[in-house]
This record gives C-alpha cells, structure tokens and sequence, in this order.
C-alpha cells in the first residue's frame, strides 16, 4: 500500500507554496510597476539641477545645470551653468544621436550615450526614460521564492525588493528597492555590481508631486566603492508644460551656451 | 698580379705611420656607420616589436558593439580568427587584446589605472615570453602567479603605481570599471609580481591573465575582445597583410533562417535586417522600427499586422539542451509588392534585428524543416533591388592611411545607423604613427649626423691618398722606367688601398662591436624621461645586421676605390723621365 499521507501533504505543501510564491512573484511585479509608475511623468519638463559632488581629498564641486525634455521622443537637452570651466558645454539628444557641444571650440561632437555627464558618474543613458519594468525583474533566493520582504525604513514602513537586470545594458545587474508600502515611493536604493559587490547607496530625500506623479527633488548618492564620495543632486524650478521643439536643435543649445 | 700584391703589401708596412693614421681615420668611419646603423636598428626594434608588439600590435582588427567603443566585442569569436589565420597566415601571433580603464583603490589611496590582459596561453610565442620579460622585469613574484591558481585574479603592478597604491605582494587592491556590456563591476585583485618596466610606454598597465580578464570584463565564451597581430618583419609586411585582411572580412549578409510560428500554425521562414538610415528608408519606405512579412509568409500563417508570433531558429553555439533560440515578433505589417519577394521572408528593424542576432549568432544553414512546415524560405540573389538594404553580419570600416583618418572613422562611429558590430582593420602606421613618426626621426637624425662625420673623414681620406702618391712620383717613375706598364703601376695604387681598406674595415667592424658593448653596459637613469622609450632596462640596445655591415664594407671599398682611381691614373700615365724629375 502506498503511504498516501506524506503524498498528499507534499501535495498540499507544493500547491500552497506555488500559490503563496505566485502571489509574492505579483506583488513584486506589482510593486516594480508602482515604483515606474510614479516617477513617469508623461510631459514635456524642465529643470534645474543642482549636482554638490564631494570626492575623497579633492573638497567639494558644484555642478549645475539646465535640462530639457520632450516626452513626445525622449528627447532632451542639457546646458552646463557652473563650475565656471564648464559653463556653456552641453549635450543634445535626438532620437538616436546624442552630440556634446564645447563652448570653448563651438563644435559637437557627436558621443556615446555612455558618456559622462560634466564629468560626473551619471551617463547620457541615466537621462534617457526606460522602462524599469523592462530593464529589471525580481530576484529570486536559492529556495524560488521572491525577495521581497517588510522591514521599517528609520519611522516608515517600506516593502524591501531585490531585483535583477533583465537587459544586459543596464549599469547595475542587481538593485534593492526599499519603497513607501503606502504609496510605493522609493526611497532607498542600492546598486550592486556583477560581482555581487555593493557600488552605490542612493537615498530618494524629498518629492515633490506633478499632476498625479511624483519627482525625486533631492537625492544622495553615497559611493560605497570609494568611501568618501558622494553627491547630493537637486531639482528645482520643475516646470511641466510644452516645450517648442526648437529647443532641442544645435542652434538653441549653441545660442543657450552664449 | 702575386708580385704587385706582395708589392702593394710592402709598401703599405713601408709607411707605418702614414698608414696607420689613414687605415685608422676609415676604421673610426666604418665604426661609426655600424654604430648608427644598428642604434637606428635598435630604436626600431624597441619601437616595433617590444613597444607596438604589446600597445596596438603591428596590425589590430578592432570591434565595436553597438556604436561604443569601450566595448569591443566580436560575438562569433572563433569564425573571426579563423578567417584571420586564413588570410594572413604569416602572423606570428594573434593576441585577444583586452584594456579597460578603472579605478583602483589600494591601501588608502586609490587612481586611474587600466587593466590589461596577458596572454600566456598556447597561442604565446617564445619570443613574444622573452619580450614580455625583458619588457616587463619583474622585482617580486612571478610570471606563473597569473597562472597557477594560487591567488585570486592575480595581477602584476608596475612599482611606480603599486608605491602609490601602496600595495606590496599578495595585497588586495579593488578596482570597479564597466564591463563590456557596459554594466558596472567591480573585482578584488590580488597583487601576484611587482616589475619595472624598460620603459615609460610600460609603466600604466595593471597586468592580468586574459582568461580573467575575459571573465571579469563580461566577455562569453565565444566573444573576442580586439584581436593584435605581431608580424615578423612589421616594417615589410603590415600594410600588405592589413590590406589582405580588410579584402578577406567583407561581411556576409545576415539572415535569420527557421521556423515562424502563429496560433499553431507554422512555416519556413528567413528574418532579415533592414537598413533604417535616411536613404534606404527612403528607398524602401519602412520605418525606423518594425517587422515585416511577405505576402506570402502573411498569406501561409494568416498573419496580420499586430499578431504577436514566435521565430526559433538554431543557433550556431548552442549550449546543453538550448540549440534553439526563440524570439517573440510582433508584426507591423506585410511588405508592399515593391519588396519583390518572392518566398517566405521576414523583415525586422537594424536595431531589433541585431539585439536578437547577436544575442543567438544563427548556425550557418538553415535547416529543413523537420516537421514537415510548408513553405519556401527566400533568400535574395545578388541583383535582387533590396540587398543593399538588408542588414550584413558586421560593418566592415574602410582602411586608412594617417592617424587623422582614422580618428575620424572611429569618431564617426557612434553617428552610423546601425547597430551592427563595426570591424576595423588597421595597421601601425595609423594607430601608433607617433611612435612611428618617432622612429622616423630618430633614424633620420642618425643618418644625417652619421653621414656628415663620414664625409669630413672621407674628404681627409682622399686628400692623403692624393699627398702620398703625389710624394711617391719619382718612384712611379722609377718603376717605370726598370719597365712596369701603366696599368700594373695603377694597379698597384690601387690594390695599396684596398688592402689599406680592407685592413681597416675589418678593424672598424671590431670597434663598432667593441663600442656597442662599452655604449650597451653603460645605465641611464632617465625614469620618467620619454628617452627611456628607446632604452631597454636603462641601456642602450643595439642591433647590428650582417647584410648592412657586408653593405658598408662594399660602401667603404668603392669610395676608396675611387678615390684611388684618379691620382693612380695620374700617375700611371705620367712618363718616366717627367716622374724621375718631379720634386715636391
């Protein structure tokens, strides 16, 4: 005779745990759209941005900047306006070209959208608008079941969420998400490298709500590979209202640079 | 012939004096030629094979993926390197070149430093070992620590860079740079050899094995990073095997062949890549982003534009129990009548189309379909209206001549259409023309003031050989006279200076060896002096070449010919009572 009870236990146990594991695989799925889902502003939008750049025994540089960007075709346009050095150089992106104007010799040169923003860690890619759902996914544990976790976050309560690059053309192919379980607003996130190894701490300050959305107005970025460095990036004077396609032509960005 | 010899001989140790100052001014010329020669030979040796051997190589076939090039791959690795061994089978030695800038951190300080991969593998010739060491002298550990498995992605540091790091061996030094999917990752190094380089060209990389390298910097395991190939004579045969390569990579078209599938329904199909720059969007009238059916391919499957279908196709490297890939299409619409395709075909988008082809390279045929699916899969002949608007396997660059032009190309790289991977053949004279502009000079330099000395003794040379047989006219007419001819006393003159040549060279090529070892034995301390680029560990390095000693000897025998020949001839035809009476 078969022993029928231990079969339909496991039986049991594997429905209950392919359900519970659904279940979680959704609410981090869910969660990972949430977290898209606010920061999406479907607009045209301006900004000033305000980079305090700190690097380990070379004091502070402030970096500042005008942004532009069309929601139409992910266009966007961004003049330098301090340090001094760098005032006047920008980057222009349409479609697929992506130009650096240096004021110096009033020339483009058209670039990689890896290159480096002024000098700083972010590239032109971190200004281009993918999707998160597209780019990243839940990780999972040794057991299947997805990391995704409720933990206290100083006084707020957050949902804890791993997720792993989809794409191989991300900059971090593994993230923690902590987000407001009430309204899913991140507000911690860290990045790690291929091999595991934690490169970056980012801390989601302060928002400010657009229409329906939210836009991250102050951040930190703590640099956890070379201790000592971070930069602290805001926005301010966040408009959102058409914005005449003209703006995004080398005659703008060369007559914005005069 | 004997006794004007044996004459010609005694005349010579006749006058000692005279002849050892002469027989000394065309040694010290000769001498001096040999040394230029191979100090100049020397400077190319350095330049060529121990610096440009290891910076660019002699010829270098380059990839960039996806318009960037910090990330130089080449996904059908072993295909690329069989075609460079067909067509360029003289190479010595193809290295898988790998250099990634990144930041390091040591003991509490940290720098730019770029990481290199050494190949220590099969492929690394005996020479290349010995140059590698001689280049790269290690003070600590060893050449098999990167090797052996007793560290952790072991490395070798110069000692300028590991003193600023302040790293000793067996230290751990962290670095993070992007890898070639341009994802940031980050690596404990182990510090496994510590050297000093010959010179200020060696000093910037951080070595490791090219199998760790690969592996850190995201390489699979059939990508190839830049390919150098190290030629045994570079200065003969760079351009030529360059441009043999360039004609040998022209790139194939790219095709997708297998099996579509749409609501259980299924048929053969080739997908194709279609070009989205200006003009063939023009002339095809796609857009910049979609996927195409035939009409008959639309017609076999009831395909209409929005259904979402599935392509599988077999892979050329499949891995265990994956030699299918799949890839979700979803259709745009079917291709107007224009496209005169006359099978089964689809049509993706250039950025679409090579997101999935390199993702999973095809395997080369298409395979019949093995259950039976209807249909013909189309394949375009050469006259076919829209070849040139399908998407090739690679974009293959044009070859350059100047640094200039081809830092034009690579800039222009990033403004091409395309997402196809770029392959770019180019040889040292385009990549390093500043080392071989430096190469140039220093010869050029050489050979001028080498020459200028070589004249100044020469002109002394003759002017001796004119005063001694001038003085020896009385003579010449005494010889005359007891009934030598004319030809036998210019022979004579002739034969004292070759022998006097002869004697002289010999002693020359002595000294030049003597001085090269005196010159070779002496150390500059010149670190961080851009001369120490044509040094090897301080000293000088000479080459000396049988073939232009051989040829500077012939030199130094005709010039004295010549100069002999005259005044001989003078003599020779003077008479013998004009010759007896002559004073002065």
């Amino acid at each position: 005779m078969k022993p029928i009870l231990p079969i339909l236990a496991a039986a049991v146990a594997a429905i209950w745990s392919s359900a519970f594991g659904g279940a979680q695989l959704d609410s981090a799925l869910a969660l990972l759209a949430r977290i898209e889902w606010n920061t999406s502003l479907q607009q045209d939008v301006s900004a000033k941005v305000s980079l305090l750049q700190q690097k380990a025994g070379q004091g502070v540089k402030n970096i500042e900047m005008q942004f532009y960007r069309r929601d139409a075709d992910k266009s966007f346009l961004i003049v330098m306006t301090a340090p001094p050095a760098d005032k006047g150089n920008g980057y222009l992106r349409v479609e697929d070209n992506f130009w650096m104007y240096r004021r110096n010799t009033r020339s483009f040169q058209h670039v990689n959208r890896d290159e480096s923003i002024g000098g700083t860690q972010a590239q032109g890619d971190d200004f281009e608008d993918r999707k998160l759902t597209e780019m990243y996914k839940p990780a999972l544990d040794s057991a299947g079941e997805v990391l995704l976790g409720e933990e206290m976050l100083g006084a707020i309560p957050v949902y804890r969420l791993t997720v792993i690059a989809k794409a191989k053309d991300v900059d971090y192919p593994r993230k923690i998400y902590w987000a407001r379980k009430d309204n899913g607003l991140l507000l911690k996130e860290q990045s790690y490298a291929l091999s595991g190894t934690l490169m970056q701490t980012s801390y989601f300050l302060k928002y400010t709500a657009i229409a329906d959305r939210f836009v991250p107005v102050e951040q930190i970025f703590i640099d956890e590979f070379e201790k000592g460095n971070k930069t602290k990036m805001t926005l301010a004077e966040i408009e959102v209202k058409p914005i005449a396609k003209e703006v995004f032509t080398k005659a703008y960005l060369e007559n914005l640079s005069q | 012939m004997t006794l004007l010899l044996r004459i010609s001989l005694r005349n010579l140790f006749r006058q000692k004096r005279r002849n050892l100052l002469l027989g000394s001014a065309i040694a010290i010329g000769m001498a001096l030629l040999i040394l230029a020669n191979s100090f100049a030979n020397g400077i190319s040796d350095v330049l060529f094979n121990r610096i440009m051997a290891f910076v660019t190589g002699h010829v270098s076939v380059t990839f960039t993926q996806n318009g960037n090039r910090m990330s130089p791959v080449f996904r059908d690795g072993p295909r690329m390197l069989e075609m460079v061994r067909e067509a360029a089978p003289e190479v010595a030695q193809i290295q898988q070149a790998i250099g990634i800038f990144s930041r390091a951190i040591g003991n509490g300080r940290a720098d730019n430093v770029i990481l290199v991969s050494l190949d220590l593998g099969d492929t690394a010739t005996a020479s290349y070992r010995q140059d590698l060491e001689a280049n790269f002298r290690l003070i600590a550990g060893s050449y098999e620590n990167l090797t052996n498995g007793m560290f952790d992605y072991p490395v070798l540091i110069a000692e300028d860079k590991a003193k600023y790091l302040r790293v000793g061996m067996k230290d751990v030094i962290k670095v993070r740079f992007q890898d070639v999917e341009g994802r940031q990752q980050a690596a404990r190094l182990t510090v496994a050899g510590i050297f000093k380089p010959a010179n200020a060209f060696m000093s910037a990389p951080v070595f490791l094995n090219l199998p760790d390298l690969r592996l850190l910097a995201g390489y699979g395991p059939k990508d190839i990073p830049q390919l150098y190939l190290v030629l045994r004579d570079p200065t003969r045969d760079a351009l030529d095997v360059a441009n043999r390569l360039h004609a040998a990579l022209q790139p194939p078209l790219a095709s997708l062949p297998g099996q579509l599938r749409f609501q259980g329904r299924e048929a053969r199909a080739n997908a194709f890549g279609y070009r989205v720059d200006t003009a063939s969007r023009r002339a095809t009238g796609l857009p910049s982003k979609g996927v195409f059916a035939s009409a008959s391919l639309a017609e076999a499957l009831s395909l209409k534009p929005g259904d979402l279908c599935t392509l599988s196709y077999a892979v050329k490297y499949p891995e265990p129990g994956d030699s299918t890939a799949f890839a979700p299409l979803t259709l745009t619409g079917v291709l107007p009548d224009s496209a005169a395709i006359d099978g089964q075909a689809l049509l993706i988008s250039d950025r679409e189309f090579y997101a999935q082809f390199y993702s999973r390279w095809p395997a080369a045929e298409a395979k019949a379909p093995s259950n039976g699916s209807a249909g013909r899969a189309w394949r375009p002949d050469t006259s076919h209206p829209w070849l040139p608007y399908l998407n090739r396997q690679w974009v293959l660059l044009e070859r350059t001549k100047t640094t200039q032009a081809l830092q034009k190309k690579w800039s222009g790289i990033t403004r091409l259409k395309t997402k196809a991977t770029t392959v770019d053949v180019s040889t040292m004279y385009e990549t390093a023309s500043m080392v071989v502009n430096l190469e140039m000079a220093l010869n050029l330099i050489t050979l001028v003031a080498v020459l200028v000395l070589f004249f100044i003794i020469q002109v002394g040379v003759v002017n001796t050989l004119r005063m001694t047989i001038r003085e020896r006219t009385r003579e010449i007419g005494t010889m005359r006279s007891i009934g030598m001819r004319k030809g036998e006393v210019r022979n004579l003159f002739l034969l004292e200076t070759l022998s006097l040549t002869l004697i002289s060279g010999a002693v020359g090529v002595g000294v030049a060896f003597l001085g090269m070892r005196l010159l070779a034995s002496i150390a500059f301390a010149v670190d961080g002096n851009p001369i120490s680029m044509i040094l090897i560990g301080g000293h000088l390095h000479f080459v000396p070449k049988a073939a232009s000693i051989a040829l500077y000897f012939l030199l130094i025998m005709g010039i004295s010919t010549v100069t002999a020949w005259f005044p001989a001839r003078r003599a020779a035809n003077l008479q013998p009572s004009d010759a007896l009476r002559h004073f002065g």
